[in-house]
C-alpha cells in the first residue's frame, strides 16, 4: 500500500477553486454549483473544454444535469452522497483518476439551497438501525447533532470537562469568520455569549452548531504538470488516506468514545493509523495550519486527538489560550470553519487549505504557510503543501 | 406483525419506527413487553442493530432470544430543541444509550426520572410504551442496584 501511495506524493494538484455562501433564495442549487464552476475555471484560467472529469454529491440537482448546463461532455463522472465525511474521498478520487490518466482536469462541484425541495436527509433518519449519525426518530433522536452530542457526552464523561469547554472553539473560528469577507457569521463572540446561547442538545449549544446557508464550491483537480500552467500557483496532494469504517468508527465521535456499540478505551493513533504522513513525507510537526470538519464543535477535539496532535483527553485543553487561533501554535479552520464561515458540506474548508497555500488570504493569512492538513475523525485526510 | 414504513402518525404528528421486515421478531417481542434480539447459535452472544448475521463471528444462524431487561445507563443527552411541534410538550426529555446485561446498547428514551438526575453508570430496567394500536417501544427507567 505504502509504496504505491507515494507514488502519488505531489503527482497531482488542485488549480481553481470557486466558492459562494449566503443568502441565495432566488437560486436553485443547480444555478449555484454553475457559478462555481465559473468561478473556478476564471480562477485556474481554463475553459470548459479542458474539464474532462466531473464529481458532485448528490444534493440538488444530478451530475448529468450539471453537464447538461453548462454543455459539456466527460468522460470520467461520479455522484456521491452529500455528507462532510466524503469529502475528502471525493477529492482523493479526483486525484486518483488524474493521476492515473482516466481523465487530465476533474472538476469537483456542489450548489446547496436549504429547505429545498426533494433533500434526503429529510429521510434518511429512518435508516435501517439508525439513522446515519444514530438518529432514532421515534424516540426523538433527531438530526446530525445527536450523534456529536452523545459523542461529546461520552468524552466529558471519561476525561472530564463539560460542554462549557468547547467555548474557545467557537470563539476562534468566529475571530476568524470576521477577517473573512465571503464569511457568513461574523459579529463578535464572547464567552458570555457562547454560555448564554441557549442548549440545542445538552451538552450542545447553539454556537456549538454549525447553521445552513445556502452556497455553491468548485474545486478543480489536475496533474502537477499541467497545474504548474495554470494561471494560481498549484497547491499540491502531498499525501491522503481513507475514511476509516466499522463497528468501531461511528460517525461524528472517535473510536474508543463507547458510542452506540463502540468499545470503550483510550485512543492513540498508531502508525498505521496515520499513513498519510509517510506519504506526504512529513511529520505533524511540519503542519503550518490544520483544517477539520467542524459542523459540531466537539469534533475538533476527535480531529486533533485522532492525528495524535494531542493525547487521549488532551484536546479539550490544547484549544484553550489561543493555541488554535491565527498566531497561535495550530491555528485551525483560518476561514471560520463550518460554524461561522458557513456550511457548503465542507468544500469550502478545502477552499481555504488552497488559497491560505497561495498566500491570498489577506488579514487571516498564516504566515509562510506551506503545509496544510484536512484531517478529520474517521481518519480521513488530505495533506496539502504550496 | 406487518413490516411499516409510516414516518408519521397523521393523527398526532408523532414520529413511528419504521419496521423492516428482519425486526418484526423484536416488535413483536415489544408488543408483549419483552425485549427480544437475536443471540447466535455459534457464539452464543447477542447484538443491536438487529442484521441478517452475527456480526461477532458471522455466523447466519441465530435464534431469537429473550433479553433480561436489565442494563446500565451508559450515555445519555438532553433534548431541548424541539425538532417538530409533537415535540413542543416534550422537552426538555433525555435520549440515552442503554448498555443491557447481555451486551448490545439500545437507543430509548429515559421515564420516571428528572433530567437532572439522569447519571452515566445508574442502573436501569426496561418499560414498555404503547405509542399505535400495533407498535411499542422499548424505554427504560431507573432500576435497582
Amino acid at each position: 500500500m505504502t509504496q504505491v501511495a507515494q507514488a502519488m506524493r505531489d503527482k497531482t494538484a488542485v488549480c481553481g477553486v470557486g466558492l459562494t455562501l449566503g443568502n441565495f433564495q432566488d437560486k436553485s442549487a443547480l444555478a449555484l454549483s454553475v457559478e462555481a464552476y465559473d468561478l473556478a475555471l476564471e480562477d485556474a484560467g481554463l475553459e470548459r473544454k479542458d474539464v474532462d472529469g466531473l464529481i458532485q454529491l448528490s444534493f440538488g440537482n444530478d451530475y448529468d444535469r450539471f453537464l447538461e448546463a453548462v454543455g459539456t461532455d466527460v468522460r470520467y463522472a461520479y455522484q456521491g452522497w452529500s455528507h462532510g465525511r466524503f469529502i475528502a474521498p471525493m477529492l482523493q478520487q479526483a486525484a486518483m483518476v488524474v493521476a492515473s490518466g482516466m481523465a487530465k482536469a476533474v472538476a469537483i462541484v456542489h450548489g446547496r439551497r436549504r429547505r429545498a425541495f426533494g433533500q434526503l436527509a429529510d429521510t434518511e433518519m429512518w435508516r435501517q438501525g439508525l439513522g446515519p449519525h444514530g438518529e432514532s426518530p421515534a424516540y426523538g433522536a433527531m438530526g446530525p447533532v445527536f450523534g456529536a452530542a452523545i459523542a461529546a457526552q461520552r468524552y466529558f464523561h471519561m476525561y472530564g470537562g463539560s460542554g462549557d469547554d468547547l467555548a474557545p472553539i467557537a470563539m476562534a473560528f468566529r475571530k476568524h469568520a470576521q477577517l473573512n469577507p465571503l464569511a457568513c457569521r461574523t459579529s463578535p463572540m464572547t464567552r458570555e455569549d457562547y454560555l448564554n446561547s441557549r442548549w440545542i442538545v445538552e451538552p450542545l449549544r447553539l454556537f456549538d452548531c454549525c447553521q445552513n446557508n445556502d452556497g455553491g464550491a468548485c474545486l478543480i483537480i489536475t496533474s502537477a504538470e499541467r497545474a504548474r500552467d495554470c494561471k494560481k500557483p498549484p497547491v499540491y496532494i502531498s499525501g491522503m488516506q481513507g475514511v476509516h469504517a466499522g463497528p468501531q468508527f461511528h460517525n461524528l465521535t472517535l473510536p474508543g468514545l463507547g458510542v452506540a456499540q463502540q468499545e470503550v478505551f483510550n485512543y492513540r493513533p498508531q502508525k498505521e493509523d496515520l499513513y498519510a504522513y509517510q506519504m506526504a513525507g512529513v511529520t505533524q510537526k511540519d503542519i503550518d495550519f490544520l483544517i477539520t470538519y467542524d459542523a459540531f464543535s466537539p469534533l475538533v477535539l476527535f480531529g486533533l486527538e485522532r492525528f495524535g496532535f494531542c493525547g487521549p483527553g488532551e484536546a479539550k485543553d490544547f484549544i484553550k489560550d489561543g493555541r488554535i487561533e491565527l498566531g497561535g501554535e495550530l491555528p485551525i479552520n483560518t476561514s471560520g470553519g463550518l460554524l461561522s464561515e458557513g456550511h457548503v458540506v465542507g468544500w469550502n474548508l478545502f477552499i481555504e487549505a488552497i488559497r491560505q497555500l497561495r498566500h491570498e488570504c489577506g488579514p487571516r493569512q498564516v504566515k509562510d504557510a506551506e503545509v496544510c492538513q484536512y484531517g478529520s475523525f474517521l481518519g480521513e485526510t488530505v495533506i496539502f503543501r504550496r | 406483525m406487518e413490516p411499516s414504513y409510516k414516518v408519521v402518525e397523521e393523527k398526532t404528528g408523532r414520529y413511528l419506527p419504521v419496521i423492516y421486515p428482519e425486526e418484526l421478531p423484536f416488535w413483536e417481542g415489544a408488543r408483549k413487553h419483552e425485549i427480544i434480539l437475536q443471540r447466535c447459535n455459534s457464539c452464543a452472544k447477542s447484538w443491536y442493530p438487529i442484521g441478517p448475521a452475527c456480526p461477532h463471528c458471522f455466523s447466519m444462524s441465530f435464534k431469537w432470544d429473550r433479553m433480561s431487561g436489565r442494563g446500565t445507563l451508559h450515555n445519555y443527552v438532553v433534548f431541548h430543541k424541539p425538532w417538530t411541534k409533537w415535540f413542543e410538550s416534550k422537552v426538555p426529555y433525555a435520549v440515552v444509550q442503554i448498555q443491557l446485561e447481555e451486551g448490545p446498547r439500545l437507543t430509548t428514551n429515559f421515564l420516571d426520572c428528572a433530567v437532572k438526575d439522569i447519571k452515566i453508570g445508574m442502573p436501569v430496567e426496561a418499560v414498555f410504551e404503547d405509542i399505535t394500536s400495533d407498535i411499542t417501544l422499548v424505554q427504560f427507567r431507573p432500576g435497582k442496584k
